[in-house]
């Protein structure tokens, strides 16, 4: 096309693109630029003079423990989700018929209808001292007195958050697994390989895109959610977004945004390394033989 | 190492479909069989319960006598080679023709040995470091080496040639039939490709409905077709109805548009139910005064390249098609112009009338 006018394709990628920029990366920006400002807790106030005070706080009241449990705890859930995820995105795809594969996914998709807020409560009713699980164990005999630390523990938190984040793992694994040709299974079975042999040598490979995807789904899930530690964590239990929000009460933006900035990078690096290593983009990919 | 095969009285059904109904079969081992069919015919069906993909309503399936019924894919002595191929895409062209070699427990040289081996046998030579998606499309059916290495007793081929062009066509078509010398094995090949399965097979099966209608050595489908769906498929177009069939000693004749010709007959004959199968390439333009030559008029003569179509009609209006050199000299032929023909022997076959949609 010749003379001033624009591609049409040019003029329709406009809108999203400047709607990205201006909610994602704006914001973004922002985020970094002020996390180099200092803030002064006499007056609560903020000034544009370059300083990393804000990444020195992290060092203090023990605050980079709280990044490092989350990371650890966001890795862990995001582990836990895609073990319960695979075989059931395998279910959903491979063993069952048309009419029960939507009920499954019915049955994955539903609790989403509700609040994080109200499906960590209900947690409670199931994990507390005079809760379902409780009352079950000690109706079995199986302990004489409540378990303390099925509630308000770490592992309450985790299994509060993998309830809350698995139907992110469990979609891209499926939508990985609809992209693989039956007859790569057909073919490997054919030349000798049992369940397990095609399931590591065949399937495995060709779904890590999505194990990558759904892994980071969750990962970045857990780090951003506060919920689920505060309604079924421990006493002085932390996350990152919780201690944030306490940074913010005492508006020491520096600090805060420090925090989201390191946060941020190490985010942006797994999605990095994912994309190189397992070729993520190729999830979105037009399949061509 | 070859093995034979027994299909007993075998249906599959989906639902109220029957895919394979009541099919019986027999496969010698080290033969070439295929099983000849347009899409829909259950031949890919009858594969899939051979390579243990999928299992019989009921009948029985069994390999040299024994029965395989239970026996999963992973463990039958056959190996497929893959309409769409299925070349691992994760995989290099070595590690595809190794994988099956490696869940035997090989390695180190033995492995590399058997991979360069059936390497060379496809003519693929030095690439098996390659990655299989590069491959052209030509060296990508190549790969059924990854089946072969495994020294199949029998190897399944669906519809392997389908999607090539025409000279790879004809240039694989000729390796399976080398591959299948070389190796001994018993080969079962799915084709609706009428070509493919006349110049490799030993004997054939066509199959429609889920039914086989004649298993027979390649020439018998044109000497004595079954019926008139299987003259039909493999190209005898021209059947015609007669009005009357009258047998005196060994001898038969039919008369067609008042028009007496002897055919060949083939069992018992059910005169109500039979059909005069004519061979094109039996009749000619004869002479003026043959014996026993038909008087049949001119509808069209077609140029086809290497032969010119003539198209003749009987006074009832049924026609027939004679192939003619394009360069016969056959005089001024026009529409309407009587021409008499001659038969040669076996020109005219009389089958049962079978599979040919009811007189329109």
């Amino acid at each position: 096309m010749t003379g001033p006018r624009l591609p049409v394709s040019s003029v329709l990628m406009t809108p999203p693109l400047l709607t990205i920029l201006a909610l994602g990366l704006a914001p973004l920006t922002i985020v970094v630029v002020w996390s180099f400002w200092s803030w002064d807790p006499s007056t609560y106030w903020i000034k544009p003079d370059l300083s990393l005070a804000g990444y020195a706080g992290i060092l203090e009241a023990g605050r980079w423990t709280v990044i490092v449990s989350t990371l650890v705890k966001a890795f862990g859930t995001a582990l836990l989700c895609l073990l319960i995820a695979y075989p059931t995105a395998y279910a959903v795809h491979f063993l069952a018929g048309r009419r029960l594969s939507i009920i499954l996914l019915a049955l994955i998709t539903i609790p989403f209808f509700t609040s994080y807020l109200i499906r960590s409560f209900s947690w409670r009713l199931v994990l507390g001292r005079t809760g379902v699980l409780n009352t079950w164990l000690q109706d079995l005999g199986i302990t004489n007195a409540p378990v303390d630390w099925l509630l308000f523990s770490n592992f309450a938190v985790v299994v509060g958050l993998v309830a809350s984040y698995l139907p992110f793992a469990t979609f891209p694994l499926l939508l990985s697994m609809r992209r693989v040709d039956p007859t790569f299974l057909a073919a490997a079975q054919d030349l000798g390989a049992g369940f397990w042999k095609s399931l590591t040598s065949i399937l495995l490979p060709l779904t890590m895109p999505g194990i990558f995807a759904g892994f980071l789904f969750v990962f970045v899930m857990v780090v951003g959610s506060s919920t689920e530690v505060q309604m079924l964590g421990g006493a002085g239990a932390s996350i990152v977004s919780v201690m944030i929000n306490d940074v913010m009460r005492v508006a020491n933006y520096p600090l805060a945004f420090a925090i989201s900035t390191i946060v941020l990078i190490v985010i942006f690096g797994l999605v990095l390394i994912g994309n190189r290593i397992f070729g993520l983009a190729s999830l979105f990919e037009d399949q061509s033989p | 190492m070859a093995i034979s095969i027994q299909i007993d009285r075998v249906s599959r059904e989906y639902g109220p479909v029957k895919a394979l109904d009541d099919v019986s079969l027999d496969i010698k081992a080290g033969e070439f069989f295929t099983l000849l069919g347009s899409s829909g015919c259950g031949k890919s069906s009858l594969l899939k319960l051979i390579g243990g993909f999928d299992r019989q309503t009921s009948g029985r399936v069994a390999f040299d006598g024994k029965d395989v019924g239970d026996l999963p894919a992973n463990k039958r002595p056959v190996n497929t080679v893959f309409q769409s191929l299925a070349l691992f895409p994760h995989m290099r062209v070595a590690q595809n023709v190794g994988y099956g070699l490696r869940l035997k427990g090989l390695s180190g040289a033995s492995l590399d040995t058997k991979i360069n081996d059936a390497l060379d046998l496809v003519e693929l030579s030095g690439f098996g470091p390659r990655d299989v998606n590069l491959l052209s499309g030509g060296q990508r059916q190549r790969q059924l080496a990854r089946a072969l290495v495994m020294e199949p007793g029998i190897l399944l081929l669906d519809e392997p040639l389908t999607g090539l062009d025409e000279r790879l066509r004809q240039q694989m078509r000729d390796e399976f039939g080398r591959l299948h010398k070389r190796t001994g094995a018993t080969f079962i090949l799915v084709t609706h490709n009428q070509d493919e399965a006349l110049s490799l097979s030993d004997r054939m099966a066509v199959m429609h409905k889920g039914r086989i209608e004649q298993v027979d050595s390649p020439a018998r489908f044109f000497e004595a077709p079954a019926n008139a769906f299987v003259a039909r498929f493999v190209g005898i177009d021209t059947l015609l109805r007669p009005e009357r069939i009258v047998s005196t000693g060994g001898q038969t004749e039919a008369t067609v548009g008042g028009q007496t010709l002897q055919v060949r007959t083939q069992g018992t004959v059910d005169t109500a139910a039979s059909i005069i199968a004519i061979r094109p390439d039996r009749l000619f333009v004869a002479r003026q005064g043959l014996p026993h030559a038909l008087t049949l008029t001119v509808v069209e003569t077609t140029f086809r390249g290497l032969h010119r179509d003539l198209k003749l009609a009987f006074a009832d209006g049924q026609t027939l098609v004679i192939a003619i050199e394009a360069d016969t000299d056959i005089g001024q032929l026009s529409t309407g112009q009587q021409v008499p023909v001659g038969l040669k022997p076996d020109a005219a076959v009389l089958i049962s009338s079978a599979g040919l949609p009811p007189a329109g």
